[in-house]
């Protein structure tokens, strides 16, 4: 299995869910997004962008529908459902936490 | 998962589960269209389309292995799977249905016996109360030295009721009696099974009547004030055709009026294992229903006929419920010497009240324990048979795992066979165990000889077929896992390289060998089982019982259903024996209280044997006693070795006197003869009574040993209900029509009950009852032997199949048959014999098991070991001999052409 190893673990979901709830996207375009937002900080294999999306599916966070693409293209649009909603205000809320733990760490002064 | 999730997520699954081919559809589809994003996406930065596609399937890592990635992340997958090894499995056993039946039958006669014997265990033991909380009811029990489990007296019962602390109710109820019952004045009573209870027994115990109201606490106050019934729900539902305006509607029981208040719901068919009553009333009217006419239901102390049961507060242990009960008996000896001597109160749970009060769960738990070996016996022969298939198919399995298959996965495969085959067993099983407890309740009436409503307790209730359901798992695990595991563990490279890829190592066969010895030792021990088992009845039944059967004929009689009093009653009976004396074709008449081996069990008395010496601790002994008149021992032929029978000189006014069995008389007076001696009632300040004779020890109560039996004369012990017996030339049962016209002379009201020959009666009991036990016990014996006889062929068959070439290149080389034949035979031989030895030494313990349970006759049934063993023998060679033999016919032309 493809583990995107240069994130922390689970940080994937938290852009994912993030980035859906701006707007509904496709597969495509998610992996675009991803690149252009992070400046190509963040590398999200595009291997394991799949199974993320169809493993937030499966726990109900988004939800899928197929619809035309702007050059007339089908294709798959993932969108944050409700509970995806909840689910991302809480990642997040966990994320500032950790981070702001981690930083905190990082700028004590070596005695 | 929270339920809001399961908006999303259900349709979800249900999609990936049944619209398959359209989701697969749609991964393919989205993955498809991110490539041609990303080929196009390379051709702009200027590669050839070809390098594009490349570069775009290594950025995503391949397609394929994606799908598989995205297929894991259903949550469905491990159920997908299932469904795809179970379609693989139902394919290849279709292909093998002789096998696949054979290993269903298999099963399904293990799991069969198995839930219906565990139906009789729960039946008798575990199966709650069916009441709400059946966890918290316990029973309150009177003790002395030689019961555990005796009744209280309602003054005992009122006492606990209000002086204890540790319940949140105490509740009372006397045994199920036959009482006369008739819808309207005028009509002939019937008998039913009527109980009384106390006022707050459905309150306590919280059963709602589906129809009315049960009993209020004032209605159960005042004796003979509040004529009121509720009806059981079979009772409701046989006799008012569930009529609803039975509320309120007079009945009469017994002929007093009786008010209906009630019917109590079908979920509550009464608190007793065997009996549901077809009504209830308050104690406070038992003089309309009390049996015993020397003592007053509502005063005496020592009228025990109640048994109590409560329900323990949240809170209090059963160590300070039984202490608070053993002070408070404690009491009652301080306070009420007379009627309380040497007695103590125990508090039971369920399970400890079930298991205290009678003897038959024992039966159901050997049943149980035979019943498991025949499932063992079942899935060795089954995991036998899929070892020897999973050899066949070892050339398929190195395929699948030469090609990348997980072994794990495999042996999952592999399981899902044998659980479908378990589910077909389990399946036919549940079939097999219906119809041994619809076989049981076909022998109902051999085993209740009663007009009282009473039923086997066996069903296959939800509980059951839960169990039948985990013997299923159980037994697939069992028979499939040693296989699954063996046949995933080969080295591929030979494998592959050959067709006969048995290279046998010395695990393997040591596992094989260890399921015929199994087989052999288990299926001898069921053969022991059942021989002992009927040995043991026959045993009892050639010792006789020591009384005559034939030529009997016997009736019941109880003039309480008439309302006659005490002088009535006894009138009746003074007059019935005469006239019955004076009845052509009548030998000679007895009376007596109880029948020998009749159900209703026989009453008790305690006393002091004169100038014996009693134990320090102890104020009186008890024993049980049987009211009979004069005629009693000459109708039934019993010797009396010492003293005299009774007289009719023995009267109401007469001395009191008592004649007791042998086994009494040397118990007590092991040196000089009892006759003339005395005992005294109660204790040693109660009645004197002389003992006028000693009759031969009978078997009285069951076919165990005998115990110490004390007769009493009627005149003297008035009772209520009494069995005549007469004694006749001829049929039996020709008398009929003339007892029942002295009847009709002397009351046409009364009822004659149980009319019967003795000696129909008696096969019941001693005869036909304990076929039903043996019966059962033989084809547990007999299926036993089946299978192991069927795997012990199958074993002998698959080895010759097998070695088919080797044997042929014997031959060829000159081997005879007899070299051939013990080639193929010897290792049997050797399995069966060390499975003998181990199924011998399982029987002995079987037997001593047996015999402390059932059968007190000790010491070792030779003979049942000498025919059982050499049978097994027998029958084991002669399955291994039939394959064998046909080994030695094999041409070694067409062996050596063989593949």
């Amino acid at each position: 299995m493809s583990k995107p190893n240069d994130l922390v673990q689970g940080t994937l979901d938290l852009l994912l869910l993030k980035i859906l709830a701006l707007e509904p996207l496709h597969g495509w375009a998610i992996s675009l997004r991803l690149k252009s937002i992070s400046g190509d900080v963040l590398q999200v294999s595009e291997g394991s962008l799949y199974p993320a999306l169809h493993k937030l599916e499966q726990e109900g966070w988004i939800t899928a529908e197929w619809k035309q693409t702007e050059n007339n293209r089908r294709a798959k649009f993932y969108s944050l459902t409700r509970v995806g909603k909840k689910q991302l205000e809480s990642e997040a809320a966990n994320w500032q936490r950790l981070s702001s733990a981690i930083s905190q760490v990082v700028r004590l002064e070596e005695a | 998962m929270r339920p809001q999730h399961w908006l999303y997520t259900i349709p979800l699954r249900l999609r990936s589960l049944f619209r398959r081919s359209n989701v697969e559809q749609e991964l393919s589809e989205e993955l498809q269209f991110h490539l041609e994003h990303k080929i196009e996406e390379g051709i702009a930065r200027g590669l050839s389309p070809r390098e594009a596609r490349y570069a775009a399937l290594r950025a995503m890592g391949g397609l394929e292995q994606r799908k598989e990635e995205i297929r894991d992340m259903r949550h469905i997958r491990w159920l997908t799977d299932f469904f795809d090894d179970a379609r693989f499995a139902l394919r290849s056993l279709r292909r093998t249905p002789g096998l696949t039946a054979f290993v269903a039958i298999t099963l399904a006669l293990g799991i069969g016996m198995t839930s219906a014997t565990f139906s009789m265990v729960d039946g008798l033991i575990f199966r709650p109360y069916p009441v709400p909380h059946p966890g918290n009811v316990v029973s309150l029990v009177s003790t002395t030295h030689d019961s555990p489990y005796d009744d209280f007296s309602y003054r005992e019962y009122l006492d606990i009721r209000d002086k204890t602390n540790s319940y949140d109710g105490v509740v009372a109820n006397a045994d199920m009696e036959a009482v006369g019952f008739s819808a309207e004045p005028g009509t002939m009573p019937r008998i039913k099974g009527g109980m009384m209870v106390s006022g707050n027994y459905f309150q306590v115990l919280g059963v709602e009547p589906r129809l009315g109201r049960g009993f209020r606490e004032d209605e159960d106050q005042v004796p003979g004030r509040d004529p009121v019934v509720v009806l059981g729900p079979d009772f409701w539902r046989h006799e008012f055709a569930s009529d609803d305006t039975v509320l309120g509607k007079t009945i009469l029981l017994n002929g007093t009026k009786f008010t209906v208040i009630g019917v109590a719901p079908d979920t509550f068919p009464g608190m007793l294992t065997f009996g549901y009553p077809d009504f209830y009333v308050p104690l406070a009217m038992a003089p309309v229903f009390t049996t015993n006419l020397q003592k007053n239901f509502f005063e005496d102390r020592d009228d025990r006929e109640l048994s109590v049961k409560a329900r323990l507060k949240a809170g209090t242990t059963l160590e300070q419920a039984r202490n608070e009960i053993a002070m408070l008996v404690k009491n009652f000896e301080r306070e009420y010497p007379n009627s309380t001597r040497s007695r103590g109160a125990a508090v039971y749970t369920q399970f400890q009240a079930r298991t205290i009060e009678d003897d038959n769960w024992k039966f159901g738990v050997i049943f149980l324990i035979l019943a498991l070996a025949v499932l063992l016996v079942a899935c060795t022969n089954v995991a036998g048979l899929l070892l020897s298939r999973s050899r066949a198919r070892a050339r398929e399995i190195a395929v699948r795992l030469a090609l990348g298959a997980g072994r794990f996965r495999l042996i999952r495969l592999l399981l899902t066979e044998s659980l479908i085959l378990a589910t077909f067993g389990g399946l036919a099983g549940v079939a097999i165990g219906f119809g041994v407890v619809e076989w049981f309740h076909s022998k109902e009436s051999i085993v209740f000889a009663t007009e009282l409503p009473m039923a086997i307790p066996f069903h296959m209730d939800k509980r059951v077929l839960l169990a039948c359901v985990a013997l299923s798992v159980l037994s697939a695990l069992l028979c499939g896992l040693a296989p699954a595991l063996q046949s995933t563990r080969v080295d591929l490279v030979n494998a592959l390289k050959s067709a006969d890829v048995d290279v046998p190592g010395r695990k393997r066969l040591w596992g094989r060998n260890m399921l015929v010895v199994a087989q052999v030792s288990m299926s001898l021990m069921l053969l022991t089982a059942s021989f002992l088992m009927a040995r043991g009845f026959q045993h009892d039944l050639m010792e006789g019982h020591g009384f005559t059967k034939d030529h009997l004929l016997m009736t019941r009689f109880d003039p309480r259903l008439i309302q006659y009093n005490a002088v009535q009653t006894q009138q009746f009976y003074k007059v019935l024996a005469e006239r019955m004396r004076e009845t052509p074709g009548v030998q000679s008449e007895a009376l007596t209280q109880n029948i020998p081996l009749g159900i209703d069990g026989f009453g008790d008395v305690a006393f002091v044997p004169e100038g014996f010496q009693m134990p320090p601790d102890r104020a009186n002994i008890n024993s049980a006693m049987d009211t009979i008149d004069e005629g009693y021992f000459e109708t039934l032929g019993i010797p009396i070795l010492r003293g005299r029978a009774f007289l009719s000189s023995d009267t109401a006014d007469s001395p009191r006197v008592a004649i007791v069995n042998e086994h009494f008389a040397k118990h007590y007076w092991p040196e000089g003869d009892a006759v003339g001696k005395h005992i005294r009632l109660d204790s040693s300040a109660g009645t004197p009574v002389e003992i006028v004779g000693v009759a031969q020890t009978i078997k009285n109560q069951n076919m165990a040993d005998p115990t110490d039996f004390v007769y009493m004369p009627l005149a003297q012990h008035p009772v209520a209900r009494m069995v005549l017996m007469l004694r006749t030339n001829g049929d039996p049962l020709q008398l009929v029509q003339p007892v029942k016209d002295v009847v009709r002379s002397l009351d046409s009201n009364l009822p004659m009950l149980q009319t019967r020959a003795f000696e129909d009666f008696y096969l019941n009991q001693a005869v036909r009852g304990p076929r039903i036990a043996i019966d059962l016990v033989g084809s547990m014996g007999l299926v036993g032997l089946l299978l192991a006889v069927a795997g012990l062929y199958g074993l002998v068959a698959y080895n010759v199949s097998r070695r088919t070439r080797e044997i042929g290149i014997r031959i060829a080389l000159g081997a005879t048959s007899s070299n051939v034949l013990r080639l193929v035979l010897g290792k049997g031989l050797v399995l069966v014999g060390i499975g003998m030895v181990a199924g011998l030494a399982m029987g002995f313990a079987l037997e001593q098991l047996m015999n402390s349970m059932l059968f007190n006759s000790g010491g070792v049934d030779i003979l049942a070991y000498a025919v059982v063993v050499p049978t097994m023998f027998l029958v084991t060679m002669l399955a291994a001999y039939i394959p064998a033999h046909r080994a030695t016919k094999i041409a070694p032309t067409q062996a050596l052409r063989y593949e």
